[in-house]
Order: C-alpha cells, then sequence, then structure tokens
C-alpha cells in the first residue's frame, strides 16, 4: 500500500493560485522531498490533505483512508509539523506535550523524554519564552511523540542552528530506519539531497517532475560570476558544462555543471579581478532545467 | 473530555473575574438595603415621583417597588447581572472558537486525531459551564446576603426565576457570540462587535418600554425575554420568550457546526 496518494488534486482561491491537478504517490518506508520556490503550493498540498483546506476537485488517501472523510482516523498513525509553530501561550513545555499526547491512547511519556533529551530542550520553560528555533523543537517532539508511521513535516529545519538541523536529521534518519515514511517539504537543495529517495518539484501550482534523487544530484550547478580586468566577450563560450552564460562589462556570468578543477584551469588564461561562486537558488536551476 | 476540561481551566481566571465583579457589587448593593427600605423609604418615593415617566417605565419602577427586596434587587442588581453577563457571554462565546484561529494554535489542535465537531463541542460545553458556574456562585451568595438584610418575607420562587433567567439570556447571547466568531476571527474586532451586540440590545429593551408605538421590538432583544420586572409581576417567564431563546441559540449553534464544518483553515 502507498502510503499517500494524491490524484488530481486542485484547489482554487478565486484570485491567487492554488494547486493543479497535483498527482503523488509516496511508498511507505520512503523519504520522500517536496521542493518548489516561495508560493508555488507545497503547503496547500500539505494542508489540503490534512483535511485544513476543503479541495476543489480531486482524491487523496493516506494509508488507504480518504484524506476528507477519514481525517481523524488518519491522524492519530501521522504527526505533522507546520512551517510556523505557534503554541498556547500559558502553557509550559511539558504541559503541552502531555496535552499532545493525551490525544493518543498510548503512553509517549518515555518517548517524550528520549526527545526532548536528544534536542536539547527544557521542559520547564514557559511556551511564550521560547525562541523561535526552540518553539520548533517542541514542535519535532509534538510530531514524533506518538510514534507515528508517516512525518509531514513542512519546511522542518527553519529556524534551526547547523548543530541542531544535523541531530534532526539523525532523528528523522533513526524513524525512517524503522520503517517511518517521510514526507517534507523544503526550499534548501542540499537538506533535500541528503535525506531523500525520491523528490516532487512544484512551481506555480503544478507538478513539474518527480524524480530520484540520484537524477537530481547529477544536475546540480554551481553559479559562477567571474570580473576580468579586460573585457573578454569569448571567455568561457563554448565551454562544456556553462549554461545560461550572459556577459555584461567586464563580467560574465554563468551556470556550471562539470568539474569545477577545469574552471578554474581556464581562469590561468584570464587576468581574474574577482570571482564569485555560490550554489545557485532553487529557481535558477528550475528556470534552466525546465525551459 | 481532554478538549473539554483544558478549554474550563483555561478559561478560569476570565469567569473568576467576572464572578467577583458582579458578586462584589451585588452584596454591596444589598447591603444599601436597609437603608433604602428603612429610613430613606419616604425620600425615595418623593424622589421616584420626580422622574420622567418614561425612565421609570424603562427601569420597570412603574410595576415593582424599588423599596420591597425583589424589587430592590431587580433594579440594582439584576440590571448588572443582565447587562455584565451578557457581555461576558458574548466574550466567551466569540472568542473561545476564533481564538484558536486567531493564535494560530489551530493548526497544532487540528493536526490532533480529532474532528471539527468534537472541538466546537467541547468548546459549547465548557462556555455553558462558565455561565453555570458565574450565575451559581452570584446566586448562591447574593441570596445569602438577601437573607440577611430582607427585612420582610418575600417569594423565594420569583427569586429562584430572576437567578435562573440571566443563565438562559447569557447562553443566547454566547450562542450569538459563537455565530460571529465563525465570520469574524479577529479578537480586536469581534469584542467590540460582540459587546456591541449586547449593548444595543439594551437599547432597544429601554426604547421598546418608551412607547407602545414599539412595543414589538421587545421581540428583539434577550433583555426583554428576561425583564426583571416582567418576571415579578407575572410570577413567570413567559413561555414565549423562553421559545424564541431556544429557537435563536439552536440556529446559531447548528449554523456555527455546519460553517465551521466547511471553512478553510488558514492560519
Amino acid at each position: 500500500m502507498n502510503a499517500v496518494e494524491i490524484k488530481s488534486l486542485t484547489k482554487e482561491y478565486g484570485k491567487s493560485r492554488g494547486i493543479i491537478d497535483v498527482n503523488l504517490e509516496i511508498k511507505e518506508g520512503e523519504v520522500f522531498g517536496f521542493i518548489g520556490p516561495n508560493g508555488a503550493g507545497k503547503s496547500t498540498t500539505i494542508r489540503t490533505i490534512l483535511n485544513y483546506i476543503m479541495p476543489t476537485n480531486g482524491k487523496a488517501e493516506i494509508f488507504g483512508l480518504d484524506c476528507f472523510t477519514q481525517s481523524e482516523k488518519i491522524k492519530r498513525q501521522i504527526g505533522y509539523l507546520p512551517s510556523e509553530v505557534h503554541y498556547y501561550d500559558d502553557m509550559k513545555v511539558k504541559e503541552l506535550l502531555k496535552y499532545s499526547a493525551s490525544f493518543y491512547n498510548k503512553d509517549c511519556s518515555k518517548k517524550i523524554s528520549e526527545l526532548c533529551d536528544a534536542l536539547e530542550l527544557d521542559t520547564n520553560k514557559k511556551l511564550e519564552e521560547l525562541s523561535f528555533g526552540n518553539k520548533k523543537k517542541v514542535g519535532i517532539v509534538q510530531a514524533l511523540l506518538h510514534e507515528p508511521k508517516l512525518l509531514i513535516l513542512d519546511e522542518p529545519t527553519s529556524g534551526l542552528d547547523p548543530l541542531m538541523q544535523n541531530k534532526f536529521f539523525e532523528l528523522l534518519k533513526e524513524e525512517n530506519k524503522k520503517g517511518v515514511t517521510i514526507f517534507f517539504s523544503s526550499h534548501v537543495l542540499t537538506e533535500v539531497q541528503k535525506m531523500c529517495d525520491r523528490v516532487a518539484i512544484i512551481k506555480e501550482g503544478k507538478i513539474l517532475n518527480i524524480e530520484s534523487i540520484d537524477n537530481l544530484r547529477a544536475n546540480t550547478y554551481k553559479k559562477i560570476k567571474i570580473e576580468l580586468k579586460n573585457p573578454e566577450n569569448n571567455a568561457f563560450d563554448n565551454f562544456i558544462g556553462v549554461v545560461n552564460r550572459t556577459v555584461h562589462d567586464n563580467c560574465i556570468e554563468f551556470l556550471f555543471n562539470g568539474q569545477v578543477d577545469k574552471v578554474i584551469k581556464k581562469l590561468y588564461e584570464y587576468d581574474v579581478k574577482n570571482i564569485w561562486i555560490e550554489e545557485p537558488q532553487l529557481e535558477e536551476i528550475f528556470m534552466h532545467y525546465y525551459e | 473530555m481532554v478538549l473539554y476540561k483544558r478549554e474550563v481551566i483555561r478559561n478560569r481566571k476570565s469567569t473568576m473575574l467576572w464572578t467577583s465583579i458582579l458578586l462584589s457589587y451585588n452584596v454591596c448593593m444589598l447591603l444599601l438595603y436597609p437603608s433604602m427600605a428603612g429610613s430613606l423609604k419616604d425620600s425615595m418615593d418623593i424622589m421616584l415621583q420626580s422622574f420622567p415617566k418614561e425612565m421609570i417605565v424603562a427601569f420597570g419602577l412603574d410595576r415593582v417597588s424599588m423599596t420591597e427586596i425583589l424589587g430592590f434587587y431587580n433594579t440594582y442588581c439584576y440590571l448588572l447581572v443582565t447587562i455584565l453577563g451578557g457581555i461576558f457571554a458574548v466574550l466567551q462565546g466569540s472568542s473561545i472558537l476564533s481564538k484558536e484561529e486567531d493564535e494560530k494554535t489551530i493548526e497544532f489542535l487540528l493536526s490532533k486525531p480529532v474532528t471539527r465537531n468534537k472541538i466546537i463541542t467541547a468548546k459549547i460545553l465548557a462556555v455553558v459551564t462558565n455561565i453555570v458556574i458565574l450565575n451559581t456562585i452570584i446566586s448562591l451568595i447574593s441570596f445569602i446576603t438577601i437573607e440577611l438584610v430582607k427585612n420582610e418575607s418575600y417569594n423565594r420562587r420569583i427569586l429562584l426565576l430572576l437567578f435562573i433567567a440571566p443563565v438562559f439570556m447569557q447562553i443566547t447571547f454566547a450562542a450569538i457570540g459563537f455565530i460571529i466568531s465563525i465570520f469574524i476571527v479577529k479578537a480586536r474586532v469581534n469584542f467590540p462587535t460582540g459587546v456591541g451586540i449586547v449593548l444595543g440590545c439594551y437599547f432597544i429593551s429601554i426604547i421598546a418600554s418608551i412607547s407602545s408605538k414599539v412595543d414589538f421590538l421587545k421581540y428583539f432583544t434577550p433583555f426583554k425575554y428576561v425583564d426583571g420586572a416582567n418576571i415579578i409581576t407575572k410570577q413567570s417567564i413567559e413561555p414565549i420568550y423562553l421559545i424564541i431563546m431556544a429557537i435563536v441559540t439552536a440556529i446559531c449553534i447548528v449554523a456555527t457546526y455546519i460553517i465551521y464544518n466547511k471553512k478553510d483553515i488558514v492560519a
């Protein structure tokens, strides 16, 4: 059985764009990434299958249960971490976690203390006193404490420091080893590359492509900008691996896919004044990849 | 059950605050009764005659006497129990559901295995509980105070009606609060809206008593449904009013369930 099956899911918002004809299948035990630019429809898709918002059209099932009529049953088996976490100001961390656990018919206290230790979360603090990152940690714990079979995470690492991000991914890996399916949306290509088996790319409400991470890995680009002392209109023209080459005054800008060493060796031929090498924005990859 | 308990506990400070205010006010007023009914009685009667007729009618003083214990309770205590109690109820009703969206905690709550119906039911029950708690405590203490300051016997059954009637009227206002909160989620807008509706209803009840031409307005304001002077003179709450309150409450609650289930929750 597929963990998640989404068929022709559409949500129209009237004026602003929602999602159009989204089709997705996530296998049990998979780590599935969901990437796309801001406003592409990642959160809309997730919130529709979780029955927060009503679909205009289409079907969705989680573990064979209908997302729109059997939502309560589904939620017994899933954990959700939204992109922005807001909790009740009057509660302490441990009260919220206990309250969260009370919705499931099982004793989660051991799991709660394990998770809080792993994430270094002080459970005695009041929720309104916590920093954004610490609130995010509370969110992670409340998503995991009832040992769900499916985790739905909307931009889970935003707000976490790099150390915590690593700890979080280790937690996810452990859960995945136990067979937990993970569905997460992200802006950050590197974490998607690290964790996922497959990835769906969404843009302007439509799924552009679903591919395995190995394919995506083979297509990562570096964005390179070189400022030369003298204008050289032919520099890096027809150079293998260069795409989207633009020339502006003394500067040459392009995306490069290949061995960086070849670029560096080529640079010896020129008088280089300045050089910038960056990981490109996701949008830039999309714009090339899906022209 | 978990939800219900949490809601009652969460609102306890507000409930206790409003209860204390109304309680203190009632007790202070009732402690003034002995002097009103005693030495000041004649001067009060004379002063009343100089008031404009409309005002006397509006406060029900043409039907009950301020110098008897029940009439005194009606004029000084009952008025505030209905006005402030009504405001308390409408604020409870209009905030308890919408604050989850306003404070964005609804994202957490809806991710739990719980239906929207269960959420609404728990919150309705919590509001009714708070209203009953408020009125029970106030009524109990007021009753004890009345027993202490009275200087004549009075009809205890009517007093009981004066204690129960505000509960019905406040539940009606709470239901109106619920349906407001479905459409107006932000606390800073639905609070003044709720208070405005309660005060508006009070003013309609005043206008309704001034002229027989606008007497029909009495069907449009819960203050007339549980009018204290009416209850005292008729020794009951008129059934037509009970029916109107029941219908209004039912319509608001059913509409709340239906619309909330179809709503997009966009935190």
